[in-house]
């Protein structure tokens, strides 16, 4: 184990060992570890295999940046692409490494690594492009997929998260040394601030590094905690930990994740993790910087990490990954570490730095030489070799010589990024800086402040001016802020990118985006192809598009571009970062939103009913709607619809059409407004009448149809189709706004209010009269579309005498509440009739067989009224309607429109499908010329055969000809086209 | 996600509204004698300008009023909101970003990360 001390501290409890599985093997490690130090701490330095290649690597970094260690966690449903560097252990968690196959150590895809010459950039593009079109579905994309890709999808997942709404003055993202300034210096003001940090303890850089010595005289771990502790007590500001800003959008609206079981396996039922939903006048972003590394021969070889994060494992969890590491750098990151070292007793093996001897920062080199540590100055490291892990190194030095240093470790430092991500995901501009070569921010597009390191700002002696002079907006009081450094205050760094290998072969690597397997022979080779646009490299190249987003790389990628193309970076810009800033489960976005709460289920006043008499639903819209009621359970559907069929044509049937939309709508102008919405006259209909109407858009198509009752002038009730209801709730809302205000009309929706039951069939009045008896039904006291108000039993009840069937009939209208009451009394007294219920299957072929269309089945909002035959339904004489004036555009009135007909097979015997073509032609050949399609298609009980309903090209004057009906088998039926109705043409039935 | 003003209810999230399109499209009469040219605009054709745009919107999952908007939208910026009944601002009354159809303004349209 390389550890270092074992007393207990705020980061791990050395006194709870804990243990875990990875691949199989049980290791120990402690409470507070995430996987990587737990693993680290047992020396275990390989973790995963790479993307592309398979190439064996280890732990690069030691936080959410890292490329490399992603893991699948068993023990939570098999969750993949999980980063060990952040994923805290818990007492028999399970871990695999992704990507390999059979194990870790011998893996079989490694041999893409020997083949590699031949997967360059662009090789999908360019080599899976034939012999035949099927060859990529088939062949090529099925082992793709197999062989390439991160984790394995996780099982039997099912996430339990909820969101939670925020509305802040002000917004601080990231808890480190700024953060914490920054709210201390807010607390008690009346401002309501939130602190967010992804980390479970606040500090930052303090925890992290021995950078800082003391901040004003204590020490900065006294320090974290009486600030910590200040804040936490104040009114005024609130504390997110574990939180993970992903996503900084428009008006100052941020997206942040929490886990809620850091360290602890999530409960199956408690919420994992949080959605926070965070509207906020002012974000402070101060959420730090990330080191990037460096290109060379192998520099993703086990054993290679950033400075930064070989100190933080130190300072952070107590973990040595080596006691003997070479160090390269360009820049004075590397100083604290090899403080940090030196004070644990571990010096450093060897110290290479690119820069010459004077440029090197006075305290690090006086460190270095007073501790005898070899110091190679203008030197760089020309390539890093090993199997399956580190073992040596090449060092050309400021003479051109080159040296080989046996090493098991190197640290890396190739400067360091503020975390633009976030910023620039709020639409803020970046400006290049040359002296510290980097992107800053320069520009914010909404009100947002950066502070410290994220803002560019690197030098430690600055930072309380400049926190003062930033939150100075405020109004509130300036803080001082004294610090004292282990290292010098100042950031100095000289351009380094790559360092070309010493022999270049087909297989040498230097990496540029470790997760992706992109090496910078990639990078050329794009630009020699012509991809010199950022945006285009980066799609041709995969650069920087894994899950780490090429945290630790993408600024080298430019700084290497700008080189080759002799441009300066700002010209070559960078990529646009896009959101999440790392990866969020769908199961956090998701929320509640989810399973059985994805989408409201509507259930009618007597649903129940239907579930205890065996009904089988069908969805229609949100609504649950009784699709057949099978007698018993050897009953198929077909035998069910056509016993409900003939049930009804002779006895009675009842539907329960409570599904359907109501509109009540009054005021003084309700009848002038109802003549402009739809395109009958309402004006001539008498008190207590009803007339079934039509809707359209103002393009001149079917857009609803529906029954109106008139009451009165200023009083109607509309019926919509049940899917239909909002929009046409909502376009009677909008046209009254918006384009007759002048009018006094007002419309409410009672569609829950009402349960609607729609009796029909020849014994329909022996059945109604008997729960009504004392209403007249008679022909004359209760003529066909005619409705009236009764009591019964108190409750008001309204009975419209319409069909859908073809057959007399009558809907009921009750209020909800009273409803099942007045359904079971229909069912009790219609049986002696014979009276069944029936369900919307049904209710669709007795409708079709009258030739009663169904909007959003026979139409498609491309039929017109007189495409359908509906002419009598237009109001001609009246000014204007919805649509009105283009039933006399060129395209409405053209003669070959696509028109309702009616179509039966020649042979009584075959089948037609919803769907089938309508040709002229016996024979099929290509291209085949199409009249148009069966909307609608049933088999008949009452005809004893197949019938559908269709639209075809110049329908209206084909009826009466002969046509076929295409198979998807390529061969045809023959059909005779007629009248669009099969059932009672004299209407005797409905005013029986 | 915008915070639109409602006139009616106060600022809240997109998410309660819907969005209608261009505003101050005049309806002619259905009546015959408008002209193919005159009902077809009216129908089928819709300004979808980038930069300063006179819109409609409508509080769907609140007060269900219908209301007018003027957008930029190349930066998404809601630069004023008054009711149907209100008189349209000028266009001149508004700073546009925007020099060329095809333009650009420098900060804000999120296709840029880097100053210029």
């Amino acid at each position: 184990m390389s550890e270092l001390n074992l007393t207990d501290n705020k980061f791990i409890q050395f006194h709870q060992k804990i243990g875990f599985k990875f691949d199989g093997v049980k290791y120990y490690g402690y409470k507070g570890d995430t996987i990587a130090s737990a693993l680290l701490r047992n020396n275990v330095k390989l973790i995963g295999r790479s993307f592309k290649y398979h190439r064996p690597r280890g732990f690069y970094t030691c936080g959410i940046e890292e490329p490399n260690a992603l893991v699948q966690i068993i023990s939570e449903y098999s969750e993949p692409n999980t980063r060990a560097t952040i994923k805290k252990i818990y007492e028999g968690m399970e871990i695999e490494s992704q990507n390999r196959w059979p194990s870790l150590k011998t893996d079989i895809g490694s041999i893409n690594n020997i083949f590699s010459p031949v997967f360059p950039a662009g090789f999908y593009y360019k080599t899976f492009m034939g012999p035949h079109k099927n060859f990529w579905k088939k062949i090529y994309e099925p082992i793709i997929r197999k062989a390439a890709g991160l984790g394995k999808p996780p099982k039997e997942f099912k996430a339990v998260s909820t969101h939670l709404y925020h509305n802040v003055d002000i917004t601080i993202v990231g808890g480190g040394l700024n953060g914490l300034i920054a709210a201390k210096s807010l607390i008690d003001t009346n401002f309501s601030v939130l602190l967010i940090d992804f980390d479970d303890q606040l500090g930052g850089i303090l925890n992290n590094s021995n950078k800082v010595q003391s901040v004003n005289n204590q020490t900065p771990m006294d320090w974290i905690s009486e600030t910590v502790n200040e804040i936490e007590n104040s009114k005024n500001i609130k504390i997110l930990k574990n939180t993970l800003v992903t996503n900084y959008n428009y008006i100052n609206h941020l997206i942040a994740v929490e886990d809620k079981f850091v360290g602890s396996r999530p409960l199956k039922d408690k919420v994992n993790s949080t959605l926070h939903k965070i509207r906020t006048d002012q974000v402070i972003l101060s959420n730090g910087h990330i080191e990037r590394f460096l290109s060379f021969q192998n520099n993703d070889l086990p054993g290679i990490m950033l400075c930064s994060s070989f100190e933080k494992y130190m300072c952070r969890y107590g973990v040595m990954p080596s006691k003997e590491t070479v160090i390269f750098s360009n820049n004075s990151n590397s100083e604290s570490l090899v403080f940090s070292l030196i004070k644990k007793g571990f010096k450093p093996k060897a110290y290479i730095d690119s820069r010459s001897g004077e440029n090197i920062e006075p305290g690090l080199f006086d460190l270095i030489r007073k501790n005898d540590i070899p110091l190679y100055t203008n030197s760089q490291i020309k390539g890093a070799f090993g199997s399956k892990k580190l073992q040596k190194i090449l060092v050309e030095d400021s003479s051109g010589g080159v040296n080989e240093i046996k090493t098991d470790f190197l640290c890396l430092s190739g400067g360091i990024n503020p975390d633009v991500h976030l910023f620039t995901q709020s639409k803020g501009l970046l400006d290049w800086d040359e002296k510290d070569l980097t992107y800053k921010p320069a520009q914010a597009f909404q009100p947002t402040i950066t502070l410290g390191s994220a803002s560019g700002q690197f030098d430690f002696n600055s930072i309380t001016k400049e926190i003062n002079e930033k939150l100075d907006i405020f109004g509130i009081k300036p803080l001082q802020i004294n610090l004292k450094l282990n290292t010098s205050h100042k950031f100095k760094i000289e351009k380094l990118w790559e360092v070309l290998p010493q022999k270049q072969t087909i297989w040498s690597k230097s990496f540029i985006d470790l997760q992706n397997d992109v090496t910078t022979k990639d990078i050329r080779q794009a630009i020699s192809e012509g991809f010199d646009r950022i945006e285009h490299l980066k799609r041709y190249t995969t650069n920087s598009m894994g899950t780490d987003q090429g945290k630790i790389s993408s600024i080298n990628a430019l700084g290497i571009v700008s080189d080759l193309l002799d441009k300066k970076v700002n010209e070559v810009g960078t990529t646009i970062y896009r959101p999440p800033y790392a990866p969020l489960s769908f199961a956090a976005i998701a929320g509640r939103n989810s399973y059985e709460y994805y989408d409201p289920e509507r259930k009618t006043p007597i649903h129940n009913w239907h579930v205890s008499n065996g009904a089988v639903f069908e969805d229609v819209g949100q609504w649950k709607r009784p699709w057949y009621f099978p007698i018993n359970k050897d009953e198929t559907m077909n035998d069910a619809v056509q016993r409900e069929s003939k049930n009804v044509r002779e006895n009675a049937g009842v539907l329960d059409g409570s599904t359907l939309g109501k509109i009540e709508i009054k005021g003084k102008d309700a009848l002038a407004f109802l003549n402009l919405i739809y395109t009958n006259s309402f004006s001539k209909m008498k008190p207590g009448s009803s007339r079934y109407a039509l809707m359209l858009g103002e393009d001149g198509m079917v857009k609803d149809d529906g029954i109106i009752c008139k009451i009165s002038d200023e009083h109607f009730i509309a019926t919509t189709t049940t899917g239909g209801a909002a929009t046409v709730l909502g376009c009677m809302e909008e046209y009254a706004q918006t384009e007759w205000p002048n009018l006094n009309v007002y419309m409410n929706s009672i569609t829950e209010q009402y349960a609607t039951f729609n009796i029909s069939g020849p014994k329909t009045r022996n059945i109604i009269e008997k729960v009504f008896p004392e209403v007249d039904f008679s022909n004359e006291a209760f003529p066909f579309m005619t409705f009236q108000f009764h009591e019964y039993e108190d409750t008001p009840i309204r009975i419209l005498r319409a069909s859908f069937t073809g057959e007399m009939g009558y809907e009921i209208y009750v209020p909800s509440n009273q409803a099942l009451k007045i359904w079971e009394k229909i069912i009790n007294f219609g049986k002696e009739f014979g009276l069944m219920p029936y369900g919307t299957e049904t209710m669709h072929l007795l409708r079709a067989e009258k030739g009663y269309i169904i909007v959003g089945q026979d139409t498609d909002g491309s039929i017109t009224p007189l495409d359908l035959g509906l002419d009598w339904m237009i109001g001609k004489s009246k000014k204007d309607f919805l649509g009105k004036r283009s039933l006399i555009r060129s395209d409405t009135v053209r003669k070959d429109r696509k028109q309702l007909v009616g179509i039966i097979p020649t042979n009584k015997n075959d089948k037609l499908e919803e769907g089938q073509h309508i040709i002229l032609d016996k024979e099929i050949k290509t291209p085949m010329p199409m009249l148009g399609h069966i909307t609608s298609c049933y088999q008949s009980p009452t005809l004893g055969h197949n019938f559908a309903l269709a639209v075809i090209k110049n329908g209206q004057s084909l009826i009466g000809t002969k046509a076929f009906a295409s198979t998807p088998e390529l061969k045809t039926i023959e059909v005779e086209i007629v009248e669009p109705i099969f059932y009672d043409k004299e209407n005797t039935k409905l005013a029986s | 996600m915008l915070v639109i003003d409602c006139p009616y209810c106060g600022p809240r999230d997109q998410s309660e509204f819907s969005n209608g399109g261009e505003a101050h499209v005049k309806r002619p009469d259905g009546s015959a004698e408008i002209g193919d040219r005159e009902w077809g605009e009216y129908v089928f054709i819709r300004a979808n300008p980038k930069g300063i745009f006179y819109e409609r919107w409508v509080h769907s999952h609140g007060c269900r009023k219908w209301f007018n908007c003027v957008r930029d939208t190349s930066t998404d910026e809601i630069l004023k909101i008054y009711k149907i009944d209100e008189e349209r601002p000028k266009l001149d009354s508004f700073k546009n970003n925007v020099k060329t159809p095809s333009g650009e303004p420098n900060l804000g349209s999120g296709n840029f990360t880097v100053k210029k």
